[in-house]
């Protein structure tokens, strides 16, 4: 017997709206329809309105978790725009700050994880891995969730010995945290049961689907902005692109789990290498010619892409965000299908959503 | 970090060009949208060659072609947003529902779930 089953658009799976309709005969999902557009906050329309010091603060909001990727991506914009060259050890710190944000992330999600899978002690662990982030992050900016450190032509804020110092101690824990979750998450029988072979997406279909982020790489596509695009300083760093074939939600669990260390070894070598001189160009009222540019940065979830045009005078003409969720949220229909409905909140979950990114 | 790389096309051009990019194993970036200071719709395509990011602009137009029979589901997304925010039109878009706006709206005025005018005051 065929049932139409609609979760959300209120707390899905996780605390943001969506809504996903399956279509189900007995207890397998035969087809579904994902439904975004719940948390439209003109953002678009507000950074026309916003000159382009204002616009950070604003863009920063988009997100609360991606809160540097989305500054960073629209400096790069604007700093291409008006021919700007930041120096080498702002960009080493913006460099430090996105890849704690993506540790930060990353140790978010492998916690959500846990607990829809009914893993709470897994998911408290993750959560404490994640406030000695956030701790680190506080430590670098004075801020645990919008950091404000990106201004144009730049970073705000340095970094002295002793948060250096602080920053080591802090990756040095998160690295033995990883460990032990890496080990949880491939020993347990209960993790695996649950996320092997659910929400699969075949290396090919993943192409034909446009997505993005560790959710394509878990596809075994290996494709990441920070080395296909490399952007700011990131040619400066040796680390690896990490992928899994099998494409299904415990791969997205194994690739998360690997960009950690991969994360972790980017910042040792910033902070070992970090250059002398001034972190930013000390501009405080950006002159930005008219122009466009594309640009885009590997969030945590994937690339953030701002394509942003200015007309000379002092506010952006347009800013167009498109956030990983745009691409992944497509795909949610295709990973539910064929798969039971005890699974839904899972698969929904496994693409890290950000739906208020997403409407933006 | 990639140069800024713009080139301005017509609307007969677009799937020639999306066919000769997916054929090269090139993945669509982003089919980004604005109106510009003349009043007329522009929307562009940006695709990643090797790292460079290529951006095709077509400007004026209304109707254009839909590229999902060439990138599939990756452009659909892109191309419904466009046609909900700046109402243009893609020939072959198979949208079964609204992207962002809700079905109900006609395309005029607010789109309020409690319309001012009915709030009264206690």
């Amino acid at each position: 017997m065929g049932y139409t089953i609609p979760i959300g658009p209120y707390h899905p799976s996780l605390e943001e709206p969506v809504y996903a309709k399956l279509y189900t005969e007995g207890e397998i999902i035969k087809d579904a329809d994902v439904y975004i557009g719940y948390n439209h906050r003109g953002v678009e329309k507000l950074a026309t309105e916003k000159n382009f010091i204002q616009t950070l603060a604003l863009v920063e909001r988009v997100c609360g978790i991606c809160s540097h990727s989305h500054p960073f991506a629209y400096c790069l914009a604007i700093e291409n725009i008006a021919g700007m060259e930041v120096p080498k050890r702002g960009q080493y710190i913006r460099v430090i700050t996105a890849e704690l944000e993506r540790l930060h992330s990353h140790f978010l999600w492998l916690g959500v994880a846990a607990h829809i899978i009914g893993f709470d002690s897994v998911f408290m662990f993750a959560f404490n891995a994640r406030e000695k982030v956030m701790d680190a992050l506080e430590i670098l900016s004075g801020n645990r969730v919008n950091y404000g450190m990106n201004i144009i032509g730049g970073v705000r804020r340095d970094i002295d010995t002793g948060k250096k110092e602080a920053i080591n101690k802090a990756i040095d824990d998160l690295w033995d945290a990883n460990d032990s979750l890496k080990n949880i998450f491939l020993k347990d029988k209960t993790a695996a049961m649950r996320t092997k072979g659910i929400g699969i997406i075949k290396k090919e279909d993943a192409l034909k689907l446009g997505i993005v982020g560790p959710h394509m790489r878990a596809s075994g596509i290996e494709y990441d902005v920070r080395v296909n695009d490399a952007y700011s300083c990131y040619e400066d760093f040796d680390f690896n692109i990490s992928t899994y074939p099998e494409g299904d939600v415990f791969s997205r669990i194994v690739v998360r789990i690997l960009e950690n260390y991969e994360s972790i070894k980017i910042i040792r070598q910033a902070l070992e290498k970090l250059p002398e001189g001034s972190i930013n160009l000390g501009i405080k009222i950006p002159k930005v010619p008219a122009g466009e540019f594309v640009s885009r940065v590997e969030a945590p979830r994937g690339q953030v892409v701002y394509y942003v045009v200015t007309d000379g005078g002092p506010k952006n003409y347009r800013v167009s965000i498109h956030v990983p969720t745009f691409r992944n949220a497509a795909s949610v229909p295709f990973m539910l299908k064929g798969n039971s409905v005890a699974d839904a909140s899972l698969i929904i979950a496994c693409i890290d959503p950000c739906f208020s990114c997403l409407d933006r | 970090m990639h140069k800024a790389d713009f080139t301005e096309i017509t609307k007969d051009k677009i799937l020639d060009i999306a066919s000769e990019k997916n054929r090269s194993g090139c993945p669509i970036v982003v089919i980004a949208g604005y109106i510009d200071t003349e009043g007329r719709p522009v929307v562009s395509y940006s695709y990643d060659v090797m790292g460079q990011i290529e951006t095709y602009k077509c400007i004026d137009e209304k109707v254009l072609p839909s590229i999902t029979k060439v990138y599939g589901t990756a452009a659909e997304w892109f191309e419904e947003e466009i046609s909900e925010l700046m109402g243009v039109e893609f020939e072959g878009l198979d949208s079964k529902k609204r992207l962002f706006l809700p079905e109900e709206f006609d395309g005029t005025g607010q789109i309020l779930v409690s319309p001012l005018s009915k709030l009264k005051k206690n």
